[in-house]
């Protein structure tokens, strides 16, 4: 899992995800702790004016975080800063995407900083992303 | 709802298993101790935004929450940023503690002032030191939040 070395400045990744559906809130709800009924509670969801339900903000976060952890490793991910743009609903279809910008060495330590993006179907950004990765120890 | 505050988060397998899941990530150092092991790591790591779980475990409403004393109907969650002073490792026991907090107005887009609220928790782990800084930027808007 070491991309440290063979890493360049210009380098892309990117995977799509499966369709989003209730269910996947529903079990981020489960597992992340949130229960805000506007993220499962479709009466509630109309009530509020919306169609339908939405999903958390960090259940996007948490799915786009896969392409640095993937690419570098989880633990060597120093820095992760997200910025919610769009919302995510059910039937997205959503490509999460990252893009080396630098590289450089501090601490004797290489980093990589990368831009990220989680983009739906219509072309929307639903989050806009910066990672910092370097070797943990 | 009753909630019960414990006195540490300890991080345990199992719900990284589950909040790994949840984020449709299957990296093996998420789910896997002997993979883990092999690559180095004491033990499987915690996903990066893993720390929601303590902030929803810990305090009522997540991510600024009732704690912070906004009506969250106004309130957008406008970004998050985590910067980890080393991994998160099952078996440690975080205990967060709140750290800077600023706060600026802004013209809205769409009119009307925007407040934003930036705020930081520190996580130190079981023996006192920092392992994660977690910052939020909360939006609060003059009206209900429509999009």
């Amino acid at each position: 899992m070491n991309n440290f070395e063979s890493v360049k400045e210009g380098d892309v990744r990117e995977f799509t995800t499966p369709e989003f559906t209730r269910t996947h809130f529903v079990r981020y709800a489960g597992a992340g702790g949130d229960y805000n009924p506007i993220h499962h509670d479709q009466t509630f969801a109309e009530k509020a004016g919306l169609p339908t339900v939405f999903g958390m903000g960090l259940f996007t976060a948490g799915v786009l975080s896969r392409l640095p952890a993937e690419w570098f490793g989880p633990e060597n991910v120093r820095r992760y800063a997200v910025k919610f743009s769009s919302r995510a609903w059910p039937g997205d279809v959503v490509t999460c995407k990252g893009v080396v910008t630098r590289i450089y060495v501090d601490g004797g330590r290489r980093h990589v900083d990368l831009d990220l993006t989680a983009t739906n179907q219509k072309g929307e950004t639903l989050i806009a992303a910066e990672a910092t990765c370097r070797p943990w120890k | 709802m009753a909630q019960i505050n414990p006195p540490g988060f300890v991080v345990e397998r199992g719900k990284i298993h589950e909040f790994a899941n949840a984020i449709l990530d299957d990296n093996p150092h998420y789910h896997d101790t002997d993979a883990a092991k092999r690559d180095g790591l004491p033990s499987v790591v915690a996903p990066l935004t893993y720390s929601s779980v303590a902030s929803y475990f810990t305090d009522r409403g997540g991510p600024g929450g009732a704690a912070s004393g906004l009506d969250m109907r106004y309130v957008l969650h406008g970004g998050q940023e985590w910067i980890f002073e080393r991994p998160i490792f099952v078996g440690d026991i975080l205990t967060a503690e709140p750290g800077a907090s600023t706060s600026y107005e802004k013209e809205g887009r769409r009119g009307g002032n925007m407040k934003f609220i930036e705020s930081e928790i520190l996580y130190r782990d079981q023996k006192g030191e920092i392992v994660l800084r977690g910052k939020s930027t909360l939006i609060q808007t003059g009206g209900v939040v429509a999009s």
